[in-house]
């Protein structure tokens, strides 16, 4: 939930890659690198928290994270759903998909914008890294035996 | 581009269509029952009818088609396979020409005279111990098997859907490398009936209702003792076994897809040619006339898929992406089938003792490992990403 207005893309471009490029979840610091939270979205209170950029503990980057749904384990190593919690249990296993950037509410729409449009072939084409080798065992088929 | 299949195959075709509708489709009532309440209906047929058939099917050649022939079967191309399987799925009769699974045939020597030949010739049944109770994959597989002193430790409890049978063996996956990755830490154990710490129970059928229902087999290792030489292939090698034979199963069951969902669609003609409504026969009907139209165009689509995948796999073409799109349309063709045909049956298909029944279940269990079909997508979907031609 930003502020209307967001963080320029151009003015950030260059860590903004930087942080996308490192094998590591980006969320965290893309929420940083975000302009806080808009205050149009709080109760009345009287604190002024616009501009904020705490993790709000959605949890929403934990459920994004296809590492965690291929290994359920991990995600059961921690109650917290926090970014912070995703750095600590994905670490350098992340997929770097940037899906936990594309659910975080923190992040600009700007940032996301261009996560989509400028960085999703390159994700893509990691990604399809990632399915296997052909040379490599396929596991289904020992399931299809051993159901069949 | 010839569509004829070889002499040699329509011959195998048409010995292995005469077989099943002459041997094994009047054995159909005794599968199902007879009483109103099933309770005579069984799972299996009677261990000396299986053998008489088993005699049969090796007289005519027949026997052990998908076996290799260095391993005394018949070693038929997958077509050929892929032609009898379509036939032996027009029966509910649970019966095959000499099926062993492919992981067995990285039996040595030893192995292969005390588990292989066996089930070969049914007089041993092969337990396949690869799922765990409560998972899904094998990614967070539990049991263990750990080295000491030269010799393993299985610890651990495994469900198997095989076959139960009075003398038996157990084909376990164990980690015998837990921190190595599922594909290289896995281990192929073959243990034997009566192994010390080696305790079987369930695998029984179900009567009344019930009656086709088998409880899975649960087998535990409670510190079961094997030897190197109890170990299947390499250790730690589990998942590379049978890898010459296994892609080519998978486009070999979706044949049985084809074969299960001809005899639906035979059955339907005839309850649309028979059964009467509001005075006329619903053949008559145009909504019944499109469901029959539309099962028979997704057999003929997937036909020509299995048989087109099929012809690769014997040319020694990669069949990964090929095997993958016929699961996937197979898997979902008879989905679709079943579904007509419940349209066009009415109530009967729900209905226990009636083949149709048995039909619609058995789509529902082709599809049991549907949750996979995400990762046959995958498969495809790289091959598209990389640029080749589809």
């Amino acid at each position: 939930m930003p502020l209307r207005e967001q963080t320029d893309v151009e003015e950030v471009e260059t860590i903004l890659n930087e942080i996308l490029n490192t094998n590591s979840p980006p969320v965290a610091r893309c929420r940083l690198l975000s302009s806080g939270f808009n205050p149009g979205h709080t109760l009345n209170i009287i604190e002024d928290i616009g501009g904020h950029k705490e993790c709000l503990a959605c949890g929403c980057c934990v459920d994004a994270c296809p590492f965690l749904f291929r290994e359920p384990s991990r995600r059961e190593r921690t109650e917290q759903r926090t970014s912070m919690a995703l750095e600590v249990i994905v670490g350098a296993d992340c997929d770097q998909c940037d899906a936990c950037v594309l659910a975080c509410p923190q992040v600009d729409t700007t940032i996301k914008n261009y996560i989509v449009n400028r960085r999703m072939i390159e994700v893509m084409s990691r990604l399809e890294q990632r399915i296997g080798d052909e040379d490599e065992p396929d596991l289904d088929l020992f399931l299809e035996e051993a159901l069949s | 581009m010839d569509f004829e299949l070889p002499e040699e195959l329509k011959m195998v075709q048409s010995i292995s269509r005469a077989f099943v509708t002459e041997q094994l489709k009047p054995l159909e009532r005794s599968i199902l029952g007879r009483a109103a309440d099933l309770r005579d209906a069984t799972m299996y047929l009677p261990l000396e009818k299986e053998h008489e058939l088993m005699g049969m099917v090796k007289e005519i050649g027949l026997w052990g088609i998908s076996i290799p022939e260095e391993l005394g079967g018949s070693g038929l191309s997958t077509l050929a396979n892929c032609l009898v399987e379509e036939e032996l799925a027009q029966t509910i009769v649970p019966f095959s020409f000499g099926d062993v699974t492919p992981i067995l045939f990285n039996c040595n020597p030893e192995q292969r005279e005390r588990y292989f030949l066996p089930v070969f010739n049914r007089q041993k049944y092969a337990y396949l111990a690869l799922m765990e109770p409560g998972k899904e994959g094998f990614e967070n597989m539990e049991m263990r098997a750990e080295k000491k002193n030269g010799r393993y430790s299985l610890n651990g409890k495994k469900v198997s859907l095989s076959r139960a049978g009075e003398d038996y063996f157990a084909v376990v996956l164990a980690k015998t490398s837990p921190e190595r990755g599922p594909r290289d830490g896995v281990t192929c154990f073959l243990i034997d009936k009566g192994t010390p710490g080696f305790a079987v129970s369930g695998g029984r059928e179900k009567v009344g209702w019930e009656a086709q229902v088998r409880e899975p087999i649960t087998l535990v290792f409670d510190n079961c003792q094997a030897s190197a030489g109890d170990i299947l292939g390499e250790e730690g090698k589990a998942f590379y076994l049978g890898s010459k034979w296994l892609p080519a199963r998978r486009i070999v069951r979706s044949a049985r897809c084809v074969g299960a969902a001809e005899r639906i669609l035979d059955e339907s003609t005839i309850q649309a040619q028979t059964w009467t409504s509001f005075g006329q026969f619903i053949s008559g009907r145009p909504s019944v006339q499109a469901a029959l139209a539309d099962i028979a165009t997704n057999i003929h689509a997937a036909r020509l898929m299995v048989y087109e995948a099929a012809w690769k796999a014997d040319k020694g073409l990669p069949i990964r992406r090929e095997a993958a799109m016929v699961k996937i349309f197979a898997t979902q063709m008879i989905h679709l089938v079943a579904d007509n045909a419940v349209h066009i049956f009415d109530a009967p298909a729900y209905v226990g003792g009636l083949p149709m029944e048995r039909f619609c279940r058995n789509a529902t269990a082709m599809s049991s490992t549907n949750f996979a079909l995400q990762l046959q997508r995958s498969i495809i979907a790289r091959d598209i990403l990389k640029g080749l031609k589809i």
